[in-house]
């Protein structure tokens, strides 16, 4: 058996990036939800950090049932929905200030600006970006806007001096689309099977 | 008015992004065309600039056309900023153009080039005594119409420009575009007279229709010539850069 990082060992590798750092935490499907513990909960949760968690995997229902049955706080964190609307109504989604939906994982500026509109409503110095993931993102953007995507991104959550954690899937990743990311991070932790 | 540095002093709009592509605002005094095809975020942004410039002190006047400007206020987006003690206090004002035709005896479908120095003079006047600093009027193109020439055109907007810069007032002309238009005027003329141009547009990509902005022509200052995706949001417009995707096209 593989071993994989566990929730507070990323947690721990998160918390010794400095302020306005890109993180790129590569995992595996299988500890998916060790890194939804550790990224949510035992790294922003614990610091009061208000959140901002992209979805462009599952829709940001399903997302708050894992937090749900994990039992972590997420009164502080925020969607942005990009999965819900293409499923044409396949998934419910709540509908309220928290959640924010983009159209079609494709509209990336439409991405941008929610979150951008998330942050300046926000409240809290202290924020965190989720981006999960840019496998999914990759199924409907090609590498070019993608990575165009990415460099936006990073560079205008960093000088709002957010941390920004991008979630890459092992099993589903490229070597293109590893260099991607690692060009506009800063760090990257491995929490997936290659982790130990 | 020129600074120290010899830059022209700046008008911000408040739109942070259009501030950062303008270098820091419209060079005050200058007379703008706002223009695109519907639902592209013309008179929200407008509006928006008012707004601002009233909240910084400088008085606003929103000269509305085509809607009751009591229908535009309800159906206005709910800007988090924005505060109806503005209006109480007078720092932004509201009017209906078609009120003030009737008032000037204006009624007839084609006004003669006295009846436009008479509509000029009224609405100079009416800034003058508001002390206006930034005025919009929405739209432009809806006024127009009852000038059909293209020297009457010309004449308004240049009379009223230069009546509004003596002022120091900085002004929004809104226009409108049928879809898919490719100039930047409906009569070809506001554009050529007009101090800057910002072109609003839906574009679309793959299916996915895109608000965006482009800032064509700007008189007296630097601007980007990108085109930038928009979204209309309670905290205001907010802007990106359009995604290239390494598209040569």
């Amino acid at each position: 058996m593989t071993a994989m990082m566990s929730a507070q060992k990323i947690a721990d590798e998160l918390a010794e990036t400095p302020p306005s750092s890109a993180v790129s935490l590569q995992m595996s499907v299988d500890n998916y939800l060790d890194v939804i513990r550790g990224v949510v909960d035992l790294f922003g949760n614990r610091r009061q950090m208000e959140i901002i968690y992209v979805t462009a995997t599952i829709s940001s229902d399903a997302i708050r049932r894992v937090l749900e049955a994990l039992d972590i706080d997420s009164s502080r964190v925020y969607f942005v929905d990009c999965i819900s609307h293409i499923m044409m109504g396949a998934t419910s989604v709540q509908q309220d200030d928290r959640t924010t939906l983009v159209e079609s994982p494709t509209m990336l500026e439409n991405l941008m600006l929610k979150v951008e509109y998330l942050i300046r409503r926000s409240q809290s110095k202290d924020k965190l970006v989720v981006l999960d993931s840019i496998n999914s993102l990759a199924i409907h953007n090609n590498n070019w806007i993608l990575s165009e995507f990415l460099h936006i991104l990073v560079s205008a959550l960093r000088s709002k001096e957010a941390y920004t954690v991008i979630l890459t899937v092992e099993e589903h990743s490229t070597p293109e689309l590893n260099n991607m990311v690692n060009l506009v991070c800063d760090h990257g932790i491995r929490a997936g099977k290659e982790a130990e | 008015m020129p600074t120290k540095t010899g830059e022209r002093d700046r008008c911000a709009t408040g739109v942070e992004g259009l501030d950062t592509i303008l270098y820091g605002g419209i060079p005050r005094s200058n007379t703008v065309l706002l223009t695109g095809s519907c639902g592209t975020g013309k008179t929200s942004l407008a509006l928006e600039f008012l707004i601002h410039g009233a909240q910084k002190g400088e008085n606003s006047l929103f000269v509305s056309v085509t809607e009751d400007s009591e229908k535009l206020l309800a159906n206005i987006i709910p800007y988090k900023f924005f505060d109806r003690g503005l209006i109480k206090s007078g720092r932004l004002v509201f009017i209906d153009l078609p009120a003030m035709y009737e008032r000037l005896g204006l009624t007839k479908a084609e006004l003669s080039m006295e009846e436009i120095d008479l509509l000029v003079s009224a609405l100079v006047s009416l800034a003058g005594e508001l002390g206006t600093k930034r005025m919009v009027i929405d739209s432009v193109t809806s006024v127009c119409y009852k000038f059909k020439t293209s020297e009457k055109i010309r004449d308004f907007i240049l009379k009223l420009g230069k009546a509004l810069s003596d002022m120091n007032c900085t002004s929004i002309l809104v226009g409108e575009l049928p879809a898919g238009s490719s100039s930047y005027s409906s009569f070809g003329v506001e554009e050529a007279i007009a101090d800057g141009i910002i072109v609003m547009a839906n574009m679309e990509r793959r299916g996915d229709l895109l608000r965006t902005l482009q800032v064509i022509k700007m008189r007296g200052t630097m601007h980007s010539r990108a085109k930038y995706v928009l979204d209309l949001t309670p905290m205001g417009v907010l802007l990106v850069p359009l995604l290239k995707g390494g598209s040569t096209g």
